[in-house]
């Protein structure tokens, strides 16, 4: 396929949107009553519902048929089947196989990886029984009760977000009894200058802490320098040998055992994952050590199948229900067709706070880039800039500019319908209605504009709201471990639509490795050496700190 | 006197043995559910405590073929005036519905002396099923140690009544002159103001401990002697020696489980934190020899063979409840230890125990203590049983692999068993 803006299809597209620029939102409702039964999926637990975008029926139709041209079919199966997706590093991204239910098979080589991929999961559930047992054992022979993940990117985001997300799940483990995970304190730590580790530091006890040092590659500099600051802090603390301080207040989780092993990591504290997980897809495996600490194994096997059953419906869907293709299209209608640049996703629940910076990574750091599979620049938009916040707390913030602003914004809306069961107050189960009152009402001015007001024309006009913004809502049942693994799923194969559209690259991030280059000979100039081959704003910064 | 005794605490047991020796006729209903289908019971039914207990049995057989002591229907037990009550914690709501059983008819004259720990209040709750003054609700705290019932229920120390209605007290004191004639030991109060004696007591026992091992384990750092240091102290009349003996935790059906109640009522209406402090310390203090193990071997215990003597949560007891052996065991089972055990009176409890462990096959039960040292990497006693206070040391050093001591219970001379080529941890020494 060449340039997929010079298709037919695409040109068609293109004048569709002209004609619908005419017709404001709040018009496509009024002239059809039935645009809710219409634009609205289901799958499972999940509605999603797009009859607050800019389009109409046949413009999804008009759009599938763009996804047919690019072989979205086809670049699905060979997803699946573990063909070599990520052609820059040779590699097939097999995020899916890491949710196969025990007993199914996935060939990769030769090899069937789920046999691999379950003994994993055995070997975290006996760490996370060991430690939920109280019997993982610092090197005072007091029990473990903290953990703290060292993990940036992907080895820190998806865990954060299900930790948050699902940390009202009564903890139960594999036979259903609740479980004792409770006692179990989660931290997460992050960012390259130990400021919060530092703070950690200072209030946790050394003898009950145990770090887990995720890093696929094992050389992250951010993490590898927090894990460094960790040990130190443990052997003023300890009083034993390195290698019996490593091996009790210590687990790593990488695609590099040998690495593992160098830095003392002794053989039963490791767990592993595969080349062909890419770290914004790694929350399915190993990395989710934490999420199985904080929730229990079952909570977190829970979750895999939720996301297992998104994947299902991602293979085997026809386009036409195929809920994450058509969240794909929707997203390539605003961003190529109504050149809409900014995204925002405002989830309608405090549990869902870090999905933003999830996103944020998964979208962006996956489809933010301009050269395609066949190396050429593209003359078309991909990724927006996607950003977000509590809906809620965001109404305080930025929403005058998604209001009364000149840029057009694409918004998801993602809240759960139910929450607070009989036993939570009165006050509380309030709060939730409150909350759910706001979510509607906002995407439902973004979309509509005053024009769901009576008299609005006869407001002044600083007073009046254009809308016209698109949204999309996305509700769940209620927010659980199986409807959280459908959501992030979801948003995972959306991402892999949208790229195949684009004919771009998803699963690789050239664009991060110049920075690490460039820092670590940075670090040379700022112990004093030459700053002569500088530009010159770097080398003035450089020679004002060395002054 | 004609008494009917409810419920299946060990006290229950002892009381009908005790009151039907002194020539009372007791009805005895230890399984008591809350309603007339409760199942009726007999001797088989006594629980582990009271079977372990020395001499318990025995002398309730005596009296049941003497014909004083009788299991009994519920119907005929309820038609007594005199009630003695000894249900479990968590068996209130059975006590409410004997209580509200018992004064259906609201003329009748009714004696019930609780005996059963529910907590500050709870006689005050039960008095309000019965009316008016004839019928009564009197609080006798449970104060009998496991493993010496029997002596302690016959001849107390002192007996705390909380009873202010003179009539009852007549029967009671009545009741209880065989077993403690003089009236000076006799503490009469408010059911509320000996429900919280009660508590007191226990409270101000499991704080004296605390605060010794915490000094203990303070002193292991230091370098000091905590022996001396406990006798210099309990030298001071102030201070007495009681409960200043430091070791590896205190254990037992009643004592944690009162603290705990009373930790609970602490908490909630004054937010002190004191007695739950002790109580995680306690349970923290249980896995000492543990640690001092693990720390011996530089955090790795695969594969060592440990021997542990004492499993019983006291000396002349087969009870494990709450012992810290439970925990020692659990702990270096998972380390992946062969754990060699003994005791003279708890194995088979350990054994049923440990039944369903996944690692059960690393646990061994040993016929005597010496067997339990064969090819051992270290020796922890845990119970201070009189037989191991003077074991013959170089037999020990033959049958072990690494002359290791760790002493839960400081029962052995520090000086000799060094000098003797051991390495020797104590609590506090």
């Amino acid at each position: 396929m060449n340039n997929i803006s010079e298709s037919s299809q695409w040109q068609a597209l293109k004048a569709l949107a002209d004609q619908q620029r005419q017709q404001p939102i709040h018009q496509l409702f009024s002239e059809n009553p039935k645009r809710f039964e219409q634009l609205s999926f289901r799958q499972g637990e999940l509605l999603v519902d797009f009859s607050k975008q800019h389009f109409q029926r046949d413009t999804l139709e008009q759009l599938i048929a763009l996804a047919e041209q690019c072989e979205l079919p086809n670049w699905i199966r060979q997803l699946f089947e573990g063909a070599e997706v990520n052609h820059t590093e040779n590699r097939p991204a097999l995020h899916t196989a890491l949710r196969l239910p025990e007993g199914k098979e996935c060939w990769l080589e030769g090899k069937n990886i789920s046999i691999d991929v379950q003994q994993n999961l055995q070997r975290m559930d006996d760490l996370v029984h060991m430690i939920h047992s109280g019997q993982w054992r610092g090197c005072s022979g007091e029990a473990i009760d903290t953990v703290v993940n060292i993990g940036v990117g992907g080895s820190d985001l998806g865990p954060l977000m299900a930790c948050n997300a699902l940390a009202e799940t009564p903890a139960r483990d594999d036979s259903g009894r609740l479980a004792q995970q409770a006692a179990i304190d989660v931290h997460f730590v992050s960012s390259m200058d130990g400021s919060q580790l530092a703070d950690l530091l200072k209030v946790l006890n050394p003898m009950r802490t145990l770090f887990v040092i995720a890093s696929k590659s094992f050389t992250t500099i951010d993490t590898m320098a927090n894990a460094a600051t960790a040990k130190e802090w443990l052997n003023q603390n300890a009083n034993c040998s390195e290698t019996a301080l490593v091996a009790r207040h210590f687990i790593a989780v990488s695609s590099k055992p040998e690495k593992m092993l160098a830095w003392g990591i002794p053989k039963q504290n490791q767990l592993e994952f595969w080349e062909w997980t890419g770290g914004r897809y790694s929350m399915w495996s190993a990395i989710g050590l934490l999420i199985a600490l904080k929730l229990g194994m079952s909570a977190f096997k829970t979750m895999l199948a939720g996301a297992h059953s998104m994947d299902e419906h991602f293979r085997q869907a026809p386009l036409e229900e195929n809920i994450p293709a058509l969240l794909a299209l929707t997203g390539i209608w605003n961003i190529n067709f109504l050149n809409i640049g900014a995204h925002a996703i405002l989830p309608y629940d405090g549990r869902l706070k870090n999905l933003p910076a999830y996103l944020e990574q998964l979208e962006m750091e996956s489809n933010g880039k301009s050269v395609n599979r066949q190396g050429e620049t593209v003359d078309y938009n991909t990724c927006p800039i996607l950003w977000g916040e509590i809906g809620t707390n965001a109404q305080h913030a930025f929403y005058q500019l998604l209001h009364q602003g000149t840029e057009a914004v694409m918004c998801d809306f993602i809240v759960a319908a139910k929450r607070y069961g009989p036993d939570a107050s009165q006050e509380l189960r309030h709060q939730h209605q409150l909350n759910l009152a706001n979510c509607f009402a906002q995407s439902r001015i973004l979309a509509l504009g005053d024009s769901v007001l009576e008299d609005a024309q006869s407001a002044p006009a600083h007073k009046r709201y254009q809308g016209n913004q698109p949204c999309t809502t996305i509700m769940l049942n209620e927010l659980s471990p199986f409807t959280f693994g459908q959501l992030i799923a979801m948003y995972e194969h959306k991402v892999f639509v949208q790229s195949v559209i684009w004919g771009i690259n998803p699963f690789d991030q050239w664009g991060v490795e110049l920075g690490k280059q460039v820092a670590t000979n940075l670090l040379g100039q700022l112990d004093g050496h030459e700053t002569d081959n500088l530009d010159a704003s770097t080398a003035g910064l450089i020679q004002a700190i060395n002054q | 006197m004609k008494i009917a005794i409810w419920g299946n605490e060990l006290i229950a047991w002892t009381a009908a043995a005790c009151f039907a020796e002194m020539g009372n006729e007791v009805l005895f209903t230890p399984l008591f559910s809350g309603g007339d289908n409760s199942e009726s019971a007999n001797l088989d039914h006594a629980p582990a405590n009271v079977k372990e207990e020395p001499g318990l049995i025995e002398q309730l057989q005596q009296q049941q073929d003497s014909g004083r002591l009788q299991f009994s229907e519920v119907t005929t037990a309820s038609m007594a005036m005199l009630h003695f009550l000894a249900f479990l914690p968590k068996q209130l709501t059975y006590a409410e519905s004997l209580c509200h059983m018992l004064a259906k008819d609201k003329e009748r004259q009714l004696i019930v002396m609780n005996a059963s720990n529910f907590g500050i209040g709870a006689s005050d709750k039960l008095q309000a099923f019965l009316s008016g003054n004839q019928q009564v609700m009197a609080y006798i705290p449970d104060q009998l140690p496991a493993g010496s019932a029997l002596a302690h229920f016959k001849k107390p120390d002192h007996l705390i009544i909380g009873c202010q209605q003179e009539w009852a007290l007549m029967h009671i004191r009545a009741l209880y002159r065989p077993f403690s004639q003089n009236v000076n030991s006799w503490l009469l109060m408010s059911a509320r103001e000996a429900e919280y004696t009660k508590f007191a007591i226990t409270g101000m026992l499991a704080l004296r401990l605390a605060y010794i091992n915490d000094l203990a384990n303070l002193a292991d750092e230091i370098d000091v002697d905590i022996d001396i240091i406990r006798q210099a102290m309990g030298s001071d009349e102030r201070i007495g020696q009681h409960y200043l003996n430091p070791g590896c935790g205190f254990g037992g059906e009643h004592f944690p489980q009162y603290i705990e109640g009373l930790a609970g009522t602490l908490s909630q209406a004054r937010n002190s934190s004191l007695l739950s402090t002790v109580l995680e310390e306690n349970e923290k203090q249980k896995e000492l020899p543990f640690r001092k193990l693990w720390r011996h071997y530089d955090c790795n215990l695969q594969g060592k063979t440990i021997s542990i003597w004492g499993l019983a949560f006291k000396p002349g007891t087969a009870s494990i409840s709450n012992a810290p052996s439970l925990k020692v065991i659990d702990a270096l089972l998972n380390q992946g230890c062969k754990v060699q055990v003994h005791d003279p009176m708890a194995m088979a409890n350990i054994e049923m125990y440990f039944a369903k462990h996944h690692h059960n096959d690393q646990l061994r039960f040993c016929q005597n203590e010496m067997q339990a040292l064969e090819n051992s990497d270290g020796l922890l006693l845990l119970t201070e049983w009189a037989q191991y206070f003077s074991p013959d040391y170089q037999t020990m050093r033959d049958a072990m692999n690494t002359a290791l001591v760790i002493d839960g219970r400081n029962v052995f001379d520090k000086k000799l068993i060094e000098e003797l080529g051991f390495s020797y941890y104590g609590v506090g020494r």
